[in-house]
């Protein structure tokens, strides 16, 4: 199968604006006609359901948790990136297009990113008109701050909570549409399987989480917005109910799954400290903007950092790259966070861990302004570690944070299966090899404020859709396949429990297939992921029935699905034998310990055909083009 | 040692409420909680109590938790009396086990409240809280069409008073701490957010009179201003946000 | 007027009528209170301030009625609203505590609210709904708080008027929209203070009746 982005041609800062005219309209009677599926309502499920619902079409959402107002967008700190230039500081929105691609590692799709760009600015008017509580200047305009590296201040923010206010926005919009009857929620609901008929999706298999009962659910088209697959690690900052199995199910549904091997390390997270931890806590990447991180020089010096005298103190980020010092983007803090720890630097219990320290800066500004910017943070941190970070330097160690590979989806947001569409983390279609802060939130909002409600309506008003019902041959299989699992699993009955797979499956991705691969590393992980999936098949236990509310027998599901999808991770990262920001592997680097690319061989999407349980997956390449940008090494120094 | 905490282990009684379905009886049960590291979280030591109650085949203890980070509003627990334990501005996700002590006897109880029917155990029905919103906690505008971000100035202080107020996480630790299991706090948070801003004023009476119209059918108690909801929050929103709802709706009643 | 049976009728609603008739009392028992204070002026000053509070005569008695109207309006809402709070929480906790929020004064007024409508009933009739031919009405006081256990009553009543005030006056306050933090505190500190010059000095009066004897 040859992949088409449907990217339209001309000059990039016009391709949008023609490819809306070119897609077909939905008469707006005709809407109501329509029955939408979207799952997920985080930023991108959210706002797409509501922008549905506000043109016309009969929505129906699902999702996980007790409301739609808790998915996992709510826990982004840091900000929201637009190129309004409000700042004046020479944004424009072919800079966020080309920091963009250039901190993506030049593997993302130029159309779709230069899309990105020109849609933010809407969604900040959008999210003030919401009543998005932004950060103001004293005069009552917007205020703005640099994040994550970017040398122009575009990141709006609403303290240390973008997320969670922008997603209330988003919430909000959603619940005066559920009010009018246009959206139908169903929370509490674990999407099981997707339904496919003559080849289209046409809906879904939920299980009701409070009772247990599996439902089928028709509609003209799909939207996932499910999220990413950071859980795969087991420690990650993901929510602990985010899954991979709802996109997983479209993979084996013949979706196909692009650069799975793109995960997300974050710099700035609070370290482990024992084999009991359920979860990482990030602390936002706005911290580096004021705190110096450094280890002692000399390998192996346990002595309070207090006692450490300037001369011995390695502020490696500053002294390596000079220009960003502190400030280099996500991959490059991480991977040398990770060089200094194996290098025997390491601080902390563990020795998993490195200074970030706030001294200077107190100095510098007092104790007062770093209150002001950083306070809930410091509070947060201390209320996790009971350590002040006012006066002892804070620790912080990388840990999983997101996850820019996902479902294949052309410039429409559509899969490979008709009908399917992805929005959010859960394509991956923006940000390339590595994310740039305060971007995840800008393509969630555009993904389901901006596109879909235009490229759906494409898709509708161009296909022939055959009357289908629930009583179809396809979802009743569909509901037997998801019935006899959930037997299956229930019946095993074995003598571990489905946390202690997760963890070992955590443990084997960290190792093998976290800040830094290995080619031997990946075959090894390949072969233990194998063990482990055989051994969870016959040694699981699975506590309760499946007609009740069953916390054990949820999470048994999304780790089987979690464990099957490491395997195609690790595939992904070994079919691709260059190093580019979220993959790094050892067997690629220059001599620096930077990531080596090679462009020649490998500028290009990796998207895998799931070809049953027992075969290895197909492989599928889209090239990528660069017409408007020059590929060139990513050098912060 | 750089570490100026020290960890150790505590061994502790927990008494849980147990209830297999929103219409069955529930009652305490005792369970012993082990080993248990100070650096662990509340959950985590209810993750750890589980694994146990899983591998001698008896029912795990259900309860509502998913960012671990105190910001989703999806865990909350009564815990000793207090909603989400006994340290102030804490949601229970964020409650080490270095506040306890060794023996020490842990009560741990649902969200009671007429309005928040339990599923299981610890877990409960919060939907009354979206409906409340779906009454009117928003500002009507749809994607599309909407002016410059920096069209309207909003003076600094009224972004920050709102920003207070909606930094509510709809937990519903405010009902289950309130004497009166009343609402009113997280009703008064979401009105005044959005009449705090000048995009909320348009609407800001509709809204006050259908939101606490809606509160009310819920089955929400009345506020009889003990306060015990802005001591509990775990976002620490103040009472003047009830304060400000009961203007707003006074305003919207009857002016 | 649906409208205003709507609003009145709400949970706000009703706790605006508790605020206002509450406020309407404190008024009230700040003016009785002053009136009282007459009493240090001896038999004659007290004696002439209650002829002369008779002398106002229709205006008495539209007072009264109003009295009454508040006093309804109060107990009325106010017993709706306590029942509403025990619906809505059907089963109770095994275990809970205060956080820190609630004082004696809010976690009492139910029932220091009760026994204050009790003690209002005792108290009219004893001084309000007594035959005043032949006697004057510092001769009635002064004959009831000769005995000690009318002292006590009248004392215990006091120190619940006080206790039920000290979260009243301000919560009033409060439920009428006017808190902000400049100024809170201040209608706070009136509270306490307002309850202990209640409490106090109305309380003080049978005491020094029972000494004066």
């Amino acid at each position: 199968m040859q992949l088409d982005s449907k990217a339209p041609g001309g000059p990039l800062p016009e391709k949008w604006d023609k490819h809306l005219f070119e897609l077909k309209l939905v008469n707006p009677a005709n809407k109501r006609k329509f029955e939408i599926i979207v799952v997920g309502t985080g930023l991108a499920g959210g706002s797409a359901s509501a922008t549905l619902a506000e043109l016309g079409y009969n929505v129906k959402t699902f999702c996980i948790q007790d409301s739609p107002r808790r998915a996992h967008s709510i826990a982004a700190q840091g900000g929201i990136n637009a190129a309004k230039n409000y700042s004046n500081d020479g944004d424009s929105i072919r800079r966020l297009f080309y920091d963009t691609i250039k901190g993506g590692d030049y593997r993302s799709r130029e159309a779709n990113v230069y899309r990105l760009a020109q849609v933010s600015n809407n969604i900040i008017d959008q999210c003030v008109a919401q009543g998005v509580p932004f950060a103001r200047e004293y005069g009552g305009l917007l205020a703005n701050r640099s994040f994550g590296g970017a040398q122009v201040s575009r990141t709006f923010y609403a303290r240390g909570q973008t997320g969670q206010q922008l997603l209330i926005g988003a919430y909000s919009a959603l619940s005066r549409q559920i009010a009018v009857g246009k959206v139908t929620m169903f929370t509490r609901r674990d999407m099981l399987d997707l339904v496919l008929v003559n080849g289209k999706a046409r809906g879904i298999v939920t299980r009701n989480l409070v009772n247990g009962s599996i439902e089928t659910h028709v509609a003209d088209a799909v939207v996932l917005a499910t999220g990413g697959y950071g859980n795969t690690f087991y420690l990650s900052t993901n929510a602990m109910a985010s899954n991979v199995s709802a996109a997983f199910n479209a993979y084996k549904k013949g979706a196909f799954f692009a650069n799975p091997c793109y995960t997300q390390i974050h710099p700035t997270c609070i370290p482990v400290h024992g084999t009991y931890q359920s979860k990482l806590t990030l602390m936002s990447e706005s911290l580096r903007n004021d705190g110096r991180v450094w280890v002692p020089k000399n390998p192996g010096d346990k002595r309070h950092p207090g006692q450490i005298p300037e001369s011995e103190r390695d502020y490696y980020l500053e002294n390596k790259y000079p220009s960003f010092g502190n400030l280099v983007p996500r991959d490059v803090a991480s991977r040398n966070a990770k060089l200094q720890c194996d290098l025997g630097k390491g601080v902390g219990e563990t020795g998993l861990a490195v200074y970030l320290d706030f001294q200077d800066a107190i100095r510098r500004d007092g104790k007062a302004v770093i209150a002001k910017k950083y306070g809930n943070l410091f509070q947060m941190y201390e209320k996790i570690t009971a350590d002040n970070p006012y006066e002892t330097p804070m620790m912080i160690y990388p840990a999983v944070h997101y996850t820019m590979g996902g479902l294949w989806v052309d410039y429409n947001l559509m899969s490979t299966i008709p009908g399917l569409f992805v929005l959010g983390e859960a394509n991956f279609s923006d940000h390339g090899a590595n994310r740039l802060g305060a971007s995840a939130l800008m393509q969630g909002l555009a993904d389901g404020y901006f596109v879909i409600p235009y490229t759906i309506g494409g898709y509708l008003a161009g296909t022939k859709l055959e009357k289908v019902s629930a009583d179809d041959t396809a979802f009743k299989a569909a509901v037997e396949a998801v019935e006899m699992r959930i037997k299956k699993m229930l019946s095993i009955g074995g003598k571990r429990t489905v946390d202690d797979f997760h963890r070992q499956l955590g443990n084997i991705m960290w190792e093998y297939c976290g800040m830094a691969r290995t080619d031997n590393g990946l075959a090894k992980a390949k072969d233990l992921i194998a063990d482990l999936q055989v051994e969870f098949w016959e040694n699981v236990l699975v506590s309760g029935s499946g007609s009740q509310f069953n916390q054990s027998l949820e999470k048994a599901g999304r780790v089987a699905d979690f464990i099957e999808f490491g395997k195609l991770m690790v595939t992904d990262a070994m079919a691709r034998k260059e190093s580019c920001g979220g993959h790094f592997n050892e067997d690629y680097q220059t001599e620096e310990n930077e990531a080596k690319r090679d462009d020649e061989n490998f500028c290009h999407v990796a998207a895998w055909e799931y070809a049953g349980d027992e075969n290895e997956p197909n492989f599928h390449k889209e090239a990528l083009h660069f017409e408007n940008v020059e590929l060139t090494q990513r050098s912060y120094k | 040692m750089t570490q100026q905490n020290s960890s150790k282990n505590i061994n502790l009684t927990l008494k849980v409420w147990r209830q297999v379905g929103p219409n069955v009886k529930g009652r305490l049960e005792t369970y012993q909680a082990n080993h248990i590291s100070t650096d662990m979280s509340f959950l985590e030591m209810l993750d750890v109590v589980n694994e146990e109650l899983i591998l001698n085949h008896r029912d795990p203890i259900a309860f509502d938790h998913d960012c671990r980070e105190g910001i989703c509003g999806m865990c909350g627990a009564m815990v000793n009396g207090r909603a989400h334990g006994p340290e102030k501005g804490t949601t229970l996700c964020q409650l080490h086990m270095r506040h306890f002590s060794d023996q020490d006897t842990v009560i741990i109880e649902p969200w009671r409240s007429r309005a928040f029917r339990i599923i299981k155990d610890l877990v409960v029905d919060r939907s009354a809280f979206d409906k409340i919103i779906q009454a009117g906690g928003y500002i009507s505008v749809s994607a599309g069409g909407t002016p410059d971000a920096n069209v309207i100035p909003v003076p600094q202080e009224a972004a920050e008073k709102a920003m207070d107020a909606a930094a509510c996480i709809g937990c519903g630790a405010c009902v289950a701490s309130c004497p009166n299991a009343s609402a009113m706090l997280f009703v008064g948070a979401k009105v005044s957010h959005l009449a705090l801003l000048p995009q909320g004023i348009p609407e800001a009476a509709i809204r006050a009179l259908a939101m606490v119209k809606k509160m009310d059918d819920c089955g929400f108690g009345n506020c009889t201003n003990e306060t015990e909801c802005e001591a509990e929050c775990p976002k620490e929103i103040s009472i003047t946000n009830i304060a400000r709802l009961n203007r707003e709706y006074i305003k919207a009643g009857l002016l | 007027m649906n409208w205003l049976a709507d609003v009145i009728g709400s949970s706000i609603g009703k706790k605006m009528l508790m605020a206002l008739t509450g406020l309407g009392f404190c008024v009230f028992l700040f003016g009785h209170l002053a009136g009282n204070m007459t009493i240090y002026g001896g038999k004659d000053a007290f004696n002439s301030y209650a002829e002369h509070l008779h002398s106002l005569g229709p205006l008495l008695t539209v007072a009264e009625i109003g009295l009454l109207l508040f006093a309804t309006v109060h107990v009325l809402s106010g017993t709706l609203l306590f029942l509403g709070n025990l619906k809505a929480r059907p089963q109770r906790y095994a275990m809970k505590k205060s956080a820190g929020g609630r004082t004696v004064g809010s976690r009492t007024m139910p029932y220091t609210g009760f026994l204050v409508l009790l003690f209002v009933v005792f108290h009219l009739m004893n001084f309000h709904f007594v035959d005043k031919t032949n006697t004057t009405i510092f001769q009635i006081v002064n004959n009831a708080f000769s005995d000690p256990i009318y002292v006590g009553i009248y004392v215990a009543a006091m120190i619940m008027v006080g206790i039920h005030v000290s979260h009243g006056f301000w919560s009033a306050f409060q439920t009428l929209g006017a808190n902000h933090p400049k100024y809170m505190p201040f209608i706070k500190g009136l509270s306490i203070g307002f309850s202990l010059i209640v409490g106090m000095g109305f309380g003080f009066l049978p005491i020094y009746f029972l000494f004066l004897s």
